[in-house]
């Protein structure tokens, strides 16, 4: 877990790889709102279930990649 | 100590690219503003549908009905009269028409830029027009859509407000009259459900906005050094 948050000397590809996916989906997540006719609730639903399975994959990579 | 420096700048842009969206929302950040059509910068389509099915989502309007204080800055310098964005800040013979485009989630509620008395408050045009360019539709000698022209005296000469009604647009409420004296960031009026707002300058007025700004009705001062025309 500790190579997860740090790693010799830098962050750990973890934590660094969980900010930048959130903020980036989040980005992409305001121009596919405008450009699409699309109910909010839906789309936030949408927004939240893409969030979650971005960071199971992440967190399972960093999983199989540490072993 | 390389890759640490790399993780940073990466997450400084990052976090960058989040904050402007923030401080730009509902209008789109300008990072990708340039390659969006006008049209395509909140989600229309849903408005459309709320228009077509003859109604709104509860939390809609009553964001839609707020009407919050505003605080006027000192000075004598000319105010927005609504919130949005200005579009355009051209002059047509004499005359510089600051075209402000307010947004579903703008605030709604119109104020006087200055203070000074009523003249004259007229309604024109007899169609609920749609589309670009309508702001310009009363130059062009063509059908106008829906507005009412505010013109008020001051002392430095006469400044005259826009209220202009779009396709989803029902009635614009003015609630000053020829005559009245009102003061600087004063409620004018509102536009129901309505998007444009032309603040109409002398050409002489200096701007303190450009294109792309966005201002806040009776709080951002837009020009000054007004004198008189018409």
């Amino acid at each position: 877990m500790s190579d997860f948050l740090w790693s010799s000397g830098h962050l750990g590809w973890g934590v660094f790889a969980l900010a930048v996916f959130t903020g980036l989906w989040w980005l992409l997540g305001d121009l596919y709102w405008r450009l699409r006719s699309i109910r909010i609730g839906r789309f936030l639903v949408a927004l939240a279930i893409g969030w979650v399975i971005g960071v199971g994959l992440i967190l399972l990579g960093f999983h199989i990649g540490s072993r | 100590m390389t890759i640490l420096g790399l993780q940073i700048v990466i997450l400084c842009l990052v976090a960058a690219a989040v904050v402007l969206w923030a401080l730009y929302f509902p209008y789109p950040s300008p990072l990708i503003r340039r390659w969006l059509p006008p049209r395509k910068r909140w989600p229309e389509a849903q408005i459309r549908t709320w228009l077509k099915q003859g109604g709104f989502q509860r939390a809609f309007l009553r964001h839609f009905y707020s009407d919050p204080e505003r605080i006027a800055p000192p000075g004598n310098s000319m105010l927005a009269p609504a919130d949005g964005l200005v579009t355009s800040a051209e002059k047509h013979g004499g005359v510089r028409y600051l075209v402000i485009a307010l947004s579903f989630w703008d605030m709604h509620v119109q104020r006087s830029p200055v203070s000074g008395r009523v003249i004259s408050v007229e309604s024109y045009g007899d169609g609920f027009m749609d589309g670009e360019g309508r702001e310009f539709a009363f130059l062009r000698e063509k059908p106008c859509p829906v507005q009412k022209r505010l013109v008020i005296a001051t002392d430095a000469g006469r400044v005259a407000v826009r209220l202009i009604t779009s396709l989803a647009a029902r009635r614009i409420e003015t609630w000053v009259r020829a005559g009245e004296q009102i003061e600087r960031g004063q409620r004018i009026g509102r536009i129901l459900l309505g998007s444009t707002v032309v603040l109409e300058l002398p050409a002489a007025a200096s701007l303190l906005v450009r294109t792309g700004d966005r201002v806040w009705a009776g709080e951002t001062a837009v020009a000054e050094g007004a004198t008189s025309h018409e």
